[in-house]
């Protein structure tokens, strides 16, 4: 991540109003052209206008289609969206087949995506699935039927050796010495 | 010549200093304090001013009304649509305006749009969560329902939906009241433009489905459902026992019970806590979800019926 993405607005991929789940609704509610008539930078844009902004504004009625020429200026396309996003694009210099697809792009998005970094890649209302951890979720099911006490449960396997338990071993170990010792010398 | 002579000896001085620009990249310690000082401008001015959508130079109401039509693939009439973003606030500040004018130009705001979609949404919803959530109580119904006509619901929908900007009121931006009030009125004139069955459908799939996602239990908040269970329970006969079925680290900090609830010996649901008390009433929380069929692990709610479903009581009586 470059130190440019931390002053983005964080997001996560969601759906605006469920989106879909009823019926889709096009987020792009309107779009401005604004260009000039004479100047070579909106030779793209003006060739957009004459061949495609027509069928365009008939695909998708939805869409509120403005025209603003203005003197001496260079073009701009400002693309609206329903969640209040406002998406400004300069199309200086560009083909009328860039602008149809950077309008297309602008149209099939549902906000200003390019201003929004991404926290992850996945989003979930529920991230558990099993509900919190108690201690008798992932209980070893044999416990139910085994009768108490029992020594394969009783077992210590979790505490370090006691005091007394080091004691008692470091006595066995001396007396079976000495009784190696005392074996030793009634063999000799 | 002699100003010359004077200063022919310091010229070699200056030359060794001549400041060569060097090209760094620093901290731009400037960029805060004129934000700052721009915001304080702005403060004093009386803050920021945004200008409202609808007086741009590129603004088309007749254009965005008949694209807001299409953008939610419905057949609105006009006039009804019309009427349906005036809100009574624009009426009388036209009113108002008209008054120095010495004019006099009917217009009707979107009141009584609001109130009949309003009532048409109620009795609807109802009848919907009742099919879909069969087994929930009617008063759980009640509760999802105020959840969805509530203003917070249906003022984020019409947002969501462009509403903001083509709304005509005295002051902008408008607050959620005229939003959620805007959406009841384009129920109210959908419903008198279409018909009862493309309103329905209006209202399914624009507000039902933010149903979505939620947990249905939450809305509806049950004070006691230890009694509320057996009460249940009582009605049938059957015998409900709670038992210990578990216990932790008792008499510490992190001590956790787990009560089983058991419906004539057999296990119905179980619950824990850090008290016994507590186990016992998520216990009971559980079993009410069972029973209420609106569990962690329920089907999805469907969103796809179609046409008005009828009443719980109604089909009773058809059933029987």
């Amino acid at each position: 991540m470059s130190n440019s993405n931390l002053f983005l607005k964080s997001g996560f991929v969601r759906a605006p109003l469920q989106n879909g789940v009823g019926r889709y609704v096009c987020q792009l509610q309107r779009i401005v052209l604004k260009f000039c008539k004479s100047h070579g930078g909106s030779r793209g844009m003006r060739d957009f206008i004459e061949q495609d902004l027509v069928d365009f504004a008939r695909d998708n009625p939805s869409v509120v289609v403005y025209l603003k020429p203005r003197r001496h200026r260079s073009p701009v396309v400002v693309a609206e969206y329903l969640n209040g996003d406002r998406v400004w694009m300069s199309m200086q210099n560009k083909t009328q087949s860039e602008i149809t697809k950077w309008i297309e792009n602008m149209r099939t998005q549902q906000g200003d995506l390019s201003a929004v970094r991404l926290r992850k890649y996945q989003y979930t209302d529920h991230p558990s699935i099993q509900g919190p951890w108690t201690p008798f979720t992932f209980k070893n099911p044999e416990l139910n039927v085994a009768k108490l006490p029992n020594p394969k449960f009783g077992a210590n396997d979790r505490l370090p050796m006691s005091a007394t338990e080091q004691l008692r071993i470091m006595f066995e170990k001396q007396r079976i010495s000495k009784e190696e010792v005392k074996e030793e010398k009634k063999e000799e | 010549m002699a100003f010359v002579r004077r200063f022919i000896t310091v010229i070699p001085k200056l030359a060794k200093h001549v400041p060569i620009t060097v090209q760094s990249r620093n901290i731009k310690r400037w960029v805060a304090p004129t934000l700052m000082e721009l915001k304080r401008r702005e403060d004093k001015q009386g803050g920021k001013v945004t200008n409202p959508r609808n007086t741009f130079l590129e603004w088309n109401l007749e254009a965005e009304l008949y694209a807001f039509g299409k953008r939610l693939n419905e057949e609105f009439d006009s006039d009804l649509l019309l009427q349906a973003f005036t809100d009574r606030s624009y009426v009388i500040k036209e009113e108002m305006k008209q008054k120095e004018l010495e004019i006099d130009l009917k217009m009707k705001d979107n009141r009584e749009l609001a109130e009949e979609g309003r009532k048409f949404m109620q009795e609807y919803i109802q009848l919907y969560l009742e099919t879909v959530l069969h087994k929930l109580p009617a008063e759980g119904i009640m509760c999802i329902r105020n959840h969805l006509i509530s203003e917070k619901v249906l003022s984020n929908v019409s947002f969501h939906l462009g509403t903001k900007d083509i709304i005509l009121a005295a002051e902008y931006p408008v607050d959620n009241s005229i939003l959620a009030q805007t959406f009841e009125a384009l129920v109210g004139a959908l419903l008198q433009s279409c018909g009862e069955e493309r309103a329905a459908h209006f209202v399914r799939d624009f507000v039902i489905t933010q149903l979505q996602g939620q947990d249905v239990n939450e809305f509806w908040e049950i004070e006691d459902p230890w009694t509320m269970l057996t009460e249940m329970i009582s009605k049938t006969g059957s015998e409900l026992e709670p038992r210990l079925i578990g216990e932790v680290a008792k008499n510490t900090l992190l001590a956790c019970y787990r009560v089983g609830l058991y419906l004539d010996k057999k296990m119905m649901s179980s619950g824990f806590g850090e008290t016994v008390a507590i186990a016992k009433e998520m216990a009971a929380r559980e079993a009410l979800k069972k029973i209420f069929g609106t569990e962690e692990t329920m089907h999805p709610i469907n969103f796809k019926l179609n046409g008005i479903p009828k009443s719980r009581s109604q089909s009773k009586i058809s059933a029987s």
